[in-house]
């Protein structure tokens, strides 16, 4: 006879509560965007208009705009972080001096634990007049005629400043990711490489090549959160409907977005809908993103 | 032979260099916030941590109502996350190979990388609207799902880590599965569990997105109950930064100076004592 297990059923009701409240999550994005949906189909996500209006008649909402922006400016931050969190977890590792390594690694934890709007008031004030200054002006003034710096930075706020300042926050988190992959390689492999005559620059790149889904991992999971993140890209991004090749162009971002028009969406008959449908897409986008690199990174660990 | 030397050098300078451009920035923020918000700090004096906000253009006033509202909504967070937070890594570590227990494993690392802004909008639509009003209850509730997957991780794990022996001792002593894991586990990890909710207290006290539609953000009123909207640290914030006004800047670096320090206060302890965390 089995026996029910009651310690067991006396615990399962609290994941049960925790799977709900997530799927109840699901259902509610899902019946909230439901009427934007009846009446746009999917030109809500394949459009870029924002007609706001006392007449839900005259309304209407596409959120390209606010996808492009939002991809845009985490493949910036993936490609700030990726050289950089590599680099670091690499040089702490194997070659930083033992009187380092440890404030380092804190150094580094506390970039990744630091509250977001810290990074987003920094942003706006700081790093913004820096990055106008002797970045953008200086390429816009000699290489306008190459699209990605053709747009003329007036006040600083773009997809390159929502970019490096994501880059700068999302770096801590793939470098541990990668440090963690990196420093559990078997010794033996490090001995047997230096044994054949490598030099460092040979040997590391050859352990990078042993940890690869796990650089993956970190990469995709540093997607995930440069995407989700909220306040401080609002603050950077510069809020404005736009879709342009440009580095220097203001955008939107899905996430931006929400902050910024959620507020006073419930006056409108559909803009609501819209962004929950909008949220909706990050949803599904941040989930498939995730669950992508979990699942590297558990083959990864399989793997050893 | 000497193009190999060369790259090798070129790497070692490369990495070195690139590292030092990583941890740059947080010198950088930590050197900004000091310069600009310890002078705010230091002219606005203790009303500025007891005060309440100044109008715009005139003055500093205080962020009082924010900080209560920070502590409040924390602490309410804590009350209503916690525990089935740490009863769920329970579950995890205790049944680790059956169905619903590897289904939440992979759930709770999914909400971690959650957008959060996502769960303000869903507390919104769930909580704020039936209510007709934001409500310190709701920016908790919000931050309650944000803390919930950290302090279970963590509790799984600090499970997990403890030695067969002791789990099979308990068990021969004739306990039961509940006095195994209540008297005897518990009290062997508790200083991973106990990591778990400082970080999770860390994480959701410098959140910002889901207090956006849930806390309300009040500026000039204190802690009026828990279905009254509450202000916070970060949320104000948010909203100064983006006014056009100049003591509303000062106010926002001095909040931020203060935002850091209360972060650094919770977070530094537990890093320096561990040798690594997840955040």
């Amino acid at each position: 006879m089995v026996r029910m297990d009651k310690f067991k059923a006396f615990l399962a009701p609290f994941c049960g509560l925790v799977f709900g409240l997530f799927i109840l999550m699901l259902i509610v994005y899902f019946a909230s965007s439901l009427p934007i949906f009846e009446r746009e189909g999917l030109a809500i996500y394949t459009t870029n208009v924002w007609k706001a209006s006392e007449n839900p008649k005259n309304e209407f909402y596409g959120v390209l705009a606010a996808i492009y922006g939002s991809v845009y400016t985490s493949v910036l931050a993936v490609l700030i972080a990726l050289p950089l969190s590599i680099s670091f977890a690499v040089f702490v590792i194997d070659y930083a001096p033992k009187r380092l390594k440890e404030p380092l690694m804190v150094a580094t934890d506390i970039m990744a634990g630091l509250p977001t709007i810290i990074y987003g008031i920094w942003g706006a004030f700081v790093l913004v007049p820096i990055l106008k200054k002797y970045v953008m002006m200086p390429l816009y003034e000699h290489f306008s005629f190459i699209p990605l710096f053709s747009f003329k930075p007036s006040t600083g706020y773009s997809y390159l400043s929502a970019g490096v300042l994501l880059g700068i926050m999302v770096t801590p988190f793939a470098s541990a990711i990668i440090r963690e992959a990196y420093r559990s390689i078997p010794y033996i492999y490090r001995e047997g490489v230096y044994a054949l005559g490598a030099t460092r620059y040979e040997a590391t790149k050859i352990l990078l090549g042993y940890i690869k889904p796990a650089i993956v991992a970190g990469i995709l999971l540093a997607f995930g959160r440069a995407i989700g993140e909220t306040v401080a890209v609002s603050l950077v991004v510069g809020n404005v409907f736009n879709i342009h090749p440009s580095l220097f162009a203001p955008g939107y971002t899905i996430s931006s977005l929400i902050a910024n028009q959620f507020g006073n969406a419930y006056i409108y008959g559909y803009m609501v809908p819209a962004l929950f449908a909008a949220g909706l897409s990050l949803f599904i986008i941040g989930l498939a993103v995730n669950l992508a690199g979990l699942m590297y990174l558990r083959r990864f660990k399989h793997a050893r | 032979m000497l193009a190999r030397k060369v790259k090798d050098k070129l790497f070692i300078a490369g990495i070195t260099i690139l590292t030092f451009l990583t941890i740059l920035p947080l010198f950088h923020i930590i050197f900004s916030v000091a310069v600009e918000g310890l002078p705010v700090l230091l002219k606005g004096g203790w009303d500025f941590i007891t005060g309440t906000l100044a109008p715009p253009d005139d003055g500093l006033g205080g962020i009082g109502p924010a900080i209560v509202g920070t502590f409040v909504l924390t602490f309410l967070a804590s009350i209503l996350g916690l525990p089935i937070a740490i009863l769920t890594g329970i579950y995890a570590a205790e049944y680790p190979n059956s169905l619903l227990g590897k289904a939440t494993k992979t759930l709770l690392m999914i909400m971690m990388e959650f957008p959060t802004i996502l769960v303000g909008l869903f507390v919104m639509q769930i909580l704020v609207v039936p209510m007709g009003s934001y409500s310190a209850l709701a920016g908790a509730l919000a931050l309650a799902i944000v803390m919930m997957p950290y302090v279970a991780v963590y509790t799984e794990e600090a499970l997990r880590g403890i030695p067969k022996k002791y789990r099979e001792g308990a068990f021969a002593l004739g306990l039961t599965r509940f006095n195994v894991v209540f008297r005897v586990l518990i009290g062997l990890a508790r200083k991973g569990i106990l990591t778990g909710v400082l970080i999770g207290i860390a994480k959701v006290a410098g959140e910002t997105a889901p207090l956006l539609f849930t806390a309300g953000g009040a500026t000039r009123t204190y802690f009026e109950g828990i279905n009254r909207p509450v202000g916070a640290i970060p949320l104000l914030i948010y909203d100064l930064v983006q006014q056009p006004y100049k003591n509303y800047h000062e106010i926002a670096w001095g909040a931020s100076l203060l935002l850091l320090l209360i972060f650094l206060a919770i977070f530094l302890p537990i890093r320096l004592s561990l040798k690594e965390v997840r955040l």
